[in-house]
């Protein structure tokens, strides 16, 4: 589909707490791809199940279903919907739609899937930590405050099995100065730098495992406006020093816009548009995309005064009695989450 | 405009170990009724602070140096905390930036949203029936001696208290109709929701809500709301509805439950289309006339009462009331003019060398009263200068004779440290310490302040005696027939539980919190924090403030959810004509919400004016380098990010604070501080950049660029 190649592929992801029916489906059934080099951007209100995709991604939850590949290989791989599905075909056994020797067939085909995922996750384990790195919200949650810079920055490599001090003290000056900090600070606490700078300690321990993919919650939401803006240029310019792949989760749409190539618009776990941040912006389909935009303030006041939200309400936006929607590909490289009626409808808006 | 608040010249400083911080550095401001402020700079600039000090919940450690805080009459550094309790969260009310440190975390969401309201409306009923009753006494009064004749004045004591008792009477009315009219709309709303989702086959809690509606149509029989002949239908209607409810809850036939509740919703709608009768003129008609109403349609009857009204009393009562208004208003120019005379005399009493207290606090005393024999109880709009005068006198003196034992102790420890510092150096060792310098109080400023607010009463009184010709006493009295209606709605207001949870439930879902029926019974830490922050704001705004100051209420939140919530308090704005300040760094809510702005950096406000002023026509560097380091649809060059960090504020710079920061600064501005330079008459800018010999300085490209972007869009849209 594109001239690069994909580094992350995520496969119809879920992630369910609880089980059941009553299962809360905070990330439901998510298909993306990032290809090397990209800032991937996910947007969404809170509780839209963008942190928790971020964080099924790099392992902080087992997945319920679906898969994850990164650079080729299966790192996430959950069999929640493997076992829904053998269950389905034991009813229908049941219920004797199907006959016997298909549903074994089927069942034990299912079997080796769950077997095969389950051994795909076990041998992931070791290198994903270290080609995958995460940059919290919080830069004072997020570091130890017991714990020198120099520590907090060389965890991961001592982690890693680096034991030769002086690489490391190399190593942790390299990416101080690389994130705009100097070497004094290196024995310093975190709670004598301000919050653009704890910030920046937040990267530099997550750059210094020369990671091919970095996911970044949230990292300026916290900060201030002149702090935000050193951030976001230190990120792209290591992003562009180090050819670094983004997976950038944020709800100020603005900055997401300002710093993505692609956006995916998520609305309650489930992916509902995606397409190139321009195009996204340009032209929003669904429904829900254009209540969010027109819900973006911008500093023009005579454009604000004027600005009308437009309200989605998803049971008189869509009826899905009929037919259930699913992800389809409208424009290239623009998908959207519809059903055929829908479908005809958006392509008729667009002339296509 | 009339002004709501006005801050002048504030200062606050924090003491800490390592010497004072000064966080707010000399600030003045004004704040309109109905007018949203937005102060906007970084973390530290001392935008919190400001805020604080104005609700008077400041940090122990905190030190107010200076300045005043006017609010209706009172200055708010200066009244006990006693009369505190009746301004804040009622009168001014805060929205604070962290949810979870403004809620108590063992008390569920519903009793802490509907405590306030339940005691504020005890309060409020008693002092609404209070100020009806001054109003009304001192209106009484002074018309009394503008009428002189014995006979006038009996007639207009009588009048006076007509009003009282048919006013009252129009009320209870006016609240009863009320009620059911609300009852009409909330049911005709509550209606069109269930019907649509029931068709969509989504319905949640069918019975419950049938109930709901039932309820509804009951509450809202009402001979000027669903009359008698619609009465019984809808009755008949409701029975039928409750009959079918359960069965469609469970997912039956919906159709025929769809058609009757469709019904009831016509006939609703009917209702709050029909005109509202005039229930002040018809209460004097109850009470005064002995007929019954007459029995024509509400227009025509609305002119009937209106005559009977303005022949027998309306148009007699005003024209005395204006008598009694104008007369006090003359009381009050003559008492002024030698109140200015008194003030000129005792103004010598501070010019000398050092004060007497026993002849300066008697010439405080004969000076205030000389100004509050000025003050004019008719008047609406209160004459801030003269209330707070005797108080901002009385604590300058008891600070400048406060200061003279205080400052003698501080040198004395200051030079017993630097003796230890001293003795420490001999022997050669390093203190890792320093020495506090001295906080002495300075004497002369003291005085210098107290000559200020002299010279400024005076100023003042001559103004309002220049001006005295334009005043239009017509209107005033109109504004004060509506004061006293307004009050005597505010006691027959009563809020009782029920009332206060139904009107907790309706703030819930104003602010958009799904299922807040459920959602009452809940304790804050069930709720996320975007919920939390939305329960902050409903009580918030429960107390119906005069003032609301919203610290940061939305940067915790999601775009979606601070669109709703900035239309929420946009809308009751203006439905209130509330005064908001608003404190934010987000430049684009500030652009929404914000009809002034006003640019905080280190203490000091360096640029204000109007919102399109500062977005289509800012001029100070530190404006420039906020506008350009936030992104926004369309940038797509590298972000200008400001270097450094703020100044630290115990040892401020001595230039424009900004400097340091600042690509433009030049020589001047690390040597002294830039006065405000006047750009337009709303527009003004604290940086040399504007002193006429300043080189001419373009701003940066980043924001012409942005502007010029703004208004192509702006012609594409038109």
């Amino acid at each position: 589909m594109s001239e690069k190649e994909v580094l992350l592929d995520v496969q119809h992801l879920g992630m369910y707490f609880g089980s059941g029916a009553g299962a809360l489906r905070a990330v439901d059934d998510v298909s993306f791809q990032i290809r090397r080099g990209e800032v991937f951007g996910l947007v969404g209100e809170s509780g839209c199940g963008k942190t928790t995709t971020g964080r099924t991604i790099i392992r902080l939850y087992n997945a319920s279903s679906g898969s994850v590949y990164f650079d080729g290989v299966r790192i996430v791989a959950g069999t929640a919907s493997y076992y829904e599905e053998i269950d389905s075909v034991r009813e229908k056994l049941k219920k004797g739609e199907i006959d016997k020797a298909s549903a074994d067939k089927r069942i034990a085909e299912l079997k080796e899937e769950i077997a095969s995922a389950k051994r795909d996750h076990k041998a992931a384990k070791k290198d994903l930590v270290t080609q995958i790195q995460m940059i919290f919200q919080d830069p004072i949650a997020s570091l130890n405050p017991r714990m020198t810079v120099r520590e907090i920055i060389a965890e991961g490599l001592i982690i890693r099995g680096e034991k030769d001090k002086k690489v490391i003290d190399e190593k942790v000056y390299e990416m101080l100065e690389l994130v705009g900090l100097v070497r004094e600070h290196a024995s310093r606490y975190p709670h004598e730098f301000s919050g653009g700078q704890r910030q920046r300690i937040g990267i530099a321990r997550a750059v210094i495992m020369n990671p091919e993919l970095l996911i970044a919650d949230e990292p300026v939401s916290a900060l201030d406006v002149s702090i935000q803006a050193q951030v976001i240029n230190l990120l792209n310019e290591l992003r562009e020093r180090l050819g670094l792949t983004i997976l950038f989760i944020a709800h100020d749409l603005s900055v997401v816009k300002y710093f993505s190539d692609r956006i995916g618009v998520m609305y309650f776990g489930k992916m509902v548009e995606m397409a190139s941040s321009d195009e996204l912006f340009a032209h929003p389909i669904h429904p829900y995309t254009r209540s969010l935009l027109s819900a973006i303030p911008l500093p023009d006041p005579i454009y604000e005064k004027s600005r009308k939200r437009i309200v989605y309400n998803p049971l008189a936006e869509h009826d899905y009695s009929a037919q259930k929607p699913t992800f389809r590909e409208i424009i290239p490289g623009h998908f959207v989450s519809c059903n055929d009626a829908e479908e005809a409808k958006y392509r008729k808006e667009f002339n296509l | 405009m009339e002004n709501k608040l006005s801050v002048r010249d504030l200062r606050v400083s924090f003491r800490t170990t390592n010497g004072k911080v000064q966080a707010v550095r000399g600030i003045s401001f004004d704040l309109a009724k109905g007018e949203t402020l937005a102060i906007v700079g970084e973390s530290g600039s001392g935008k919190s602070v400001t805020s604080k000090a104005i609700l008077g919940i400041q940090a122990a450690n905190a030190i107010t140096e200076s300045g005043e805080i006017i609010y209706d009459g009172k200055d708010l550094l200066k009244i006990s905390e006693e009369d505190f309790h009746k301004i804040r969260g009622d009168k001014i009310s805060m929205i604070f930036q962290d949810p979870m440190s403004s809620l108590n975390p063992i008390v569920k969401i519903g009793k802490q949203l509907t405590e306030a309201m339940i005691l504020k409306g005890k309060a409020r009923q008693k002092e609404s029936r209070a100020n009806f009753n001054t109003y009304l006494k001192n209106l009484d009064k002074r018309t009394g001696e503008a009428l002189g004749d014995e006979a006038k004045k009996a007639k207009f004591s009588k009048q006076c208290k007509d009003f009282d008792t048919f006013e009252f009477r129009h009320v209870k009315l006016e609240g009863e109709f009320n009620r059911a009219k609300e009852a009409a709309v909330e049911g005709s709303e509550d209606i069109e929701l269930l019907a649509f989702e029931l068709e969509k086959n989504a319905a949640k809690d069918v019975t419950f809500r049938v109930n709901t509606i039932c309820s509804r149509a009951k509450a809202s029989l009402h001979e000027y709301v669903v009359a008698h002949d619609k009465a019984e239908e809808l009755m008949s209607l409701a029975e039928s509805v409750k009959k079918a409810a359960p069965a469609a809850a469970k997912g039956g036939d919906t159709a025929a439950i769809t058609a009757d509740l469709n019904k009831m919703k016509a006939i609703f709608d009917d209702a709050i289309a029909k005109p509202a009768p005039d229930f002040f003129r018809m209460g004097y008609y109850i009470v005064f006339s002995g007929k019954s109403l007459p029995d024509m349609p509400v227009p025509q009857m609305n002119e009937e009462l209106l005559r009977y009204l303005d022949d027998n009393f309306m148009k007699e009562f005003i024209s005395s009331a204006e008598k009694g208004i104008r007369r006090s208003a003359d009381v009050s120019y003559e008492k002024m003019e030698r109140a200015i005379a008194v003030l000129k005399e005792k103004r010598s009493v501070f010019e000398r060398e050092s004060l007497d207290k026993k002849e300066a606090y008697a010439a405080h005393k004969a000076m205030t009263s000389a100004v509050e024999a000025t003050i004019d109880h008719l008047k609406l709009v209160k004459d801030s200068f003269s209330y707070t005068f005797g108080p901002s006198v009385k604590s300058e003196l008891e600070r400048y004779f406060g200061a003279i034992s205080k400052n003698a102790e501080a040198i004395r420890r200051h030079d017993k440290q630097q003796r230890k510092y001293d003795r420490l150096v001999e022997k050669g060792k390093t203190p890792d310490w320093k020495v506090a310098e001295a906080s002495i109080t300075d004497m002369e400023l003291v005085k210098a302040n107290i000559i200020h607010i002299i010279d400024r009463l005076a100023e003042h009184y001559a103004e309002l005696l220049a001006e005295r010709k334009n005043r239009d006493y017509a209107a005033e009295t109109i504004a004060a027939i509506d004061y006293l209606k307004e009050n005597a709605t505010g006691v027959a207001a009563k809020v009782t539980k029920r009332i206060a949870k139904d009107r907790a439930i309706k703030l819930m879902d104003e602010v958009g919190i799904a299922e807040p029926r459920k959602r009452y019974n809940q304790y804050p830490f069930e709720f996320s924090g975007g919920m939390r922050q939305r329960i902050v704001i409903a009580i918030a705004l429960a107390a119906n403030p005069d003032i609301l100051i919203c610290d940061e209420p939305t940067t915790a939140l999601d775009v979606t959810i601070q669109a709703q919530i900035l239309e929420l308090i946009n809308k009751l704005k203006k439905e209130r004509d509330l005064s908001i300040i608003f404190i934010t760094h987000d430049l684009g809510v500030v652009a929404n919400m914000a009809d002034r702005v006003a640019v905080m950096y280190a203490g000091k406000i360096v640029e204000y004016g109007t919102a399109e002023e500062i977005f289509y026509d800012p001029r100070h560097p530190y404006t420039w380098a906020l506008l350009s380091s936030m992104p926004d649809l369309d940038t797509k060059e590298k972000l200008e990010s400001i270097p450094g960090t703020p100044p630290n504020m115990i040892y401020p710079p001595k230039g424009d604070a900004f400097a340091a920061r600042n690509k433009y600064a030049m020589q001047i501005d690390f040597e002294a501080q830039p006065p405000l330079f006047r750009v337009t008459d709303t527009h003004y800018a604290a940086t040399w950049l504007l002193h006429p010999d300043a080189p001419k300085i373009e701003r940066p490209k980043i924001i012409s660029e942005r502007i010029e972007r703004m208004k192509e869009k702006r012609g594409e849209s038109k």
